[in-house]
């Protein structure tokens, strides 16, 4: 079964299985042992199979009205890929001819062609250019107060290195972010009395555990990710991580897969700067990380501070993910 | 007003009888509803050959106010794969098509039109985290995108006039992700396709934060000289009236775009 992980799709085989039956059994969601692996399903709870016929190589479900419900892109093609990828994992299936009861469906699963049989190939190939290096975020007037603050974030580990220009932008915006996450006050981004007045006695963090060499610590509690270099926190990053129904895994992991260029099979997007921790869980480049926890299970960096993050991460480096920081 | 749509009016108030008889449908009782699916937000479905076996969207659940307007009992949609062929002259085995149908003095020839439900202006989508620009002044100094050879895009060049020159991309899904992955600041297309786009990934982009006023309309066609018309005209200006047709616009496309901010 092609379940969720992340921003990828995780496989569950249960043994002895027939087409049939793992249709059906994708349709009834992950198991408690498998939701508790973070497994998650965009199929809604529910959703009725009419019928799984295989014609030659081609496997013909018809499903009830209900696996076109809402109308969100990213879960509407994920449901598809879900279904094309469970079905295509038996050898004599080649692809899948999708009908909503009993018909042909049209628009109502954006960016996915269903009027033909699909494949497993046409389900995780990119259906977007891939994205380009972004404009530098634009950022205001000059002023002493701005370059004050920066120099002060910078000194605490929470600015990107070269950003202190006396200049208010996004960068600023989030490292006030960041430190505010930190030091649990309200995630505003503004420098205002009581985040100023706490910046002005702050420390530079420490590592939540003990621990030697390089590795990373993401927080997600505090929605933040620590560098670290033996006991010595070197940098501070605002992130957002999973969101309620789509939480992070916790735990250690070495990495062993990083993607320059990363495509969402399930919810069609691309990843830029991604380094996989675990199954589909990364740590990637998005344009929009808001002070919560917003994502699909992957950990979301600002678009300046991703690549430079992607470096520091190399084969190898122990990431712990750490649900309770205080 | 347009000449034509005047007119309809006008026929709407005189033809209307006060008692009303069964109206005027192929079949008794039944309308049958002409779509050229699909098309996000508007109509959306699965077919079986021209059958319609399962349809939802704005002008899906618009048919079914009429319908009910009209005292119908049944509804019956049909699935014409080329939205041409709901324009040709002639004959049709359906009582009225809707498919974003903008109403023009050539189309007007070959079928009639009810008044408007929609009007489909351009409108402008900003990306996330931009201060929503109030005026077309506001816009210039953005980086503006359209896609090519779009009305939206002529709208740039003509009327919005920016500082830096506009990024004019193949086509609308180019177009949005440019602006999810902030390499445009906002994008200028036809307003209820704004609006469903929106509705489709809310967390993807910022907020629709105006229209350009290009008075296009959308109609609902008819074979011509339908008798039919009039009684879907009181039906519509009734649906507008009790704000049923309010309703199901902010229901399937999020956003009611002729109450948009016009830009100046």
């Amino acid at each position: 079964m092609a379940f969720l992980q992340g921003e990828q799709v995780g496989y569950v085989e249960r043994p002895g299985s027939t087409l049939d039956a793992a249709v059906k059994a994708l349709l009834a969601g992950p198991t408690k042992a498998e939701a508790k692996r973070e497994l998650t399903t965009q199929i809604p709870a529910g959703t009725p199979l009419r019928s799984v016929q295989l014609n030659g190589s081609i496997a013909t479900i018809d499903v009830g009205e209900k696996l076109a419900t809402g109308t969100n892109v990213e879960s509407l093609s994920a449901r598809v890929a879900q279904l094309v990828l469970t079905a295509t994992r038996f050898p004599n299936v080649r692809s899948v001819k999708l009908l909503v009861k009993g018909g042909t469906p049209l628009g109502l699963f954006p960016g996915v062609v269903t009027r033909y049989p699909i494949t497993a190939k046409a389900v995780a190939a990119p259906n977007l250019p891939p994205p380009t290096t972004p404009a530098p975020p634009p950022s205001g007037g000059q002023s002493e107060r701005i370059r004050a603050l920066q120099l002060r974030l910078d000194e605490l580990g929470f600015l990107s290195r070269g950003s202190v220009d006396g200049k208010a932008g996004p960068r600023t915006t989030s490292a006030v972010v960041a430190f505010q996450k930190w030091a649990g006050l309200t995630r505003d981004g503004a420098a205002g009395p009581a985040t100023l007045a706490a910046l002005a006695s702050a420390t530079r963090p420490t590592p939540i555990n003990r621990g030697t060499g390089h590795r990373i610590e993401v927080l997600l509690d505090r929605q933040l990710t620590l560098v670290i270099d033996g006991d010595r926190v070197t940098r501070i990053l605002d992130v957002s991580s999973g969101k309620p129904g789509f939480e992070t895994l916790v735990g250690s992991w070495k990495i062993v897969r990083k993607e320059e260029r990363s495509w969402s099979v399930p919810y069609k997007v691309w990843l830029p700067w991604a380094t996989y921790i675990v199954g589909g869980y990364a740590i990637h480049e998005y344009p929009d990380v808001p002070p919560y926890p917003a994502s699909h299970g992957c950990v979301r960096v600002p678009s300046w501070d991703a690549e430079w993050l992607y470096r520091q991460i190399p084969f190898g480096t122990l990431v712990t993910v750490i649900g309770r920081s205080r | 007003m347009r000449p034509l749509v005047a007119a309809l009016a006008v026929a709407a108030i005189l033809v209307v009888p006060a008692t009303a008889a069964a109206p005027p449908t192929k079949t008794p009782g039944e309308l049958v509803v002409g779509l050229a699916m699909p098309s996000a937000g508007f109509q959306v479905g699965a077919v079986r050959g021209r059958d319609v076996v399962l349809a939802r969207g704005f002008e899906i659940d618009l048919a079914r106010a009429l319908a009910k307007r009209l005292e119908l009992p049944r509804v019956r949609f049909v699935n014409e794969p080329l939205f041409s062929t709901l324009l040709v002259a002639g004959r049709k085995d359906w009582d009225v098509a809707l498919a974003q149908i903008s109403v023009t003095p050539a189309r007007a020839k070959r079928v009639d039109f009810s008044s408007p439900y929609l009007a489909a202006d351009q409108g402008v989508l900003v990306r996330l985290g931009l201060p929503p620009p109030r005026s077309i002044a506001a816009l210039r100094p953005l980086q503006l995108c359209a896609e090519r050879a779009s009305t939206g895009g002529q709208l740039i060049l003509d009327r919005i006039k920016p500082n830096k020159k506009p990024r004019l991309l193949e086509n609308p899904s180019k177009l949005s992700y440019e602006l999810f992955t902030k390499r445009c600041d906002a994008i200028v297309f036809d307003a209820p396709a704004l609006a469903v786009l929106r509705r489709q990934a809310p967390d993807r982009y910022g907020p629709l934060v105006g229209r350009i006023a290009t008075s296009e309309k959308y109609g609902i066609a008819l074979e011509r000289g339908n008798p039919l018309r009039p009684r879907l005209n009181a039906a519509l200006k009734r649906l507008a009236m009790d704000g049923t047709l309010e309703r199901l616009r902010k229901r399937w496309l999020g956003t009611d775009t002729a109450g948009l901010l016009a830009l100046r």
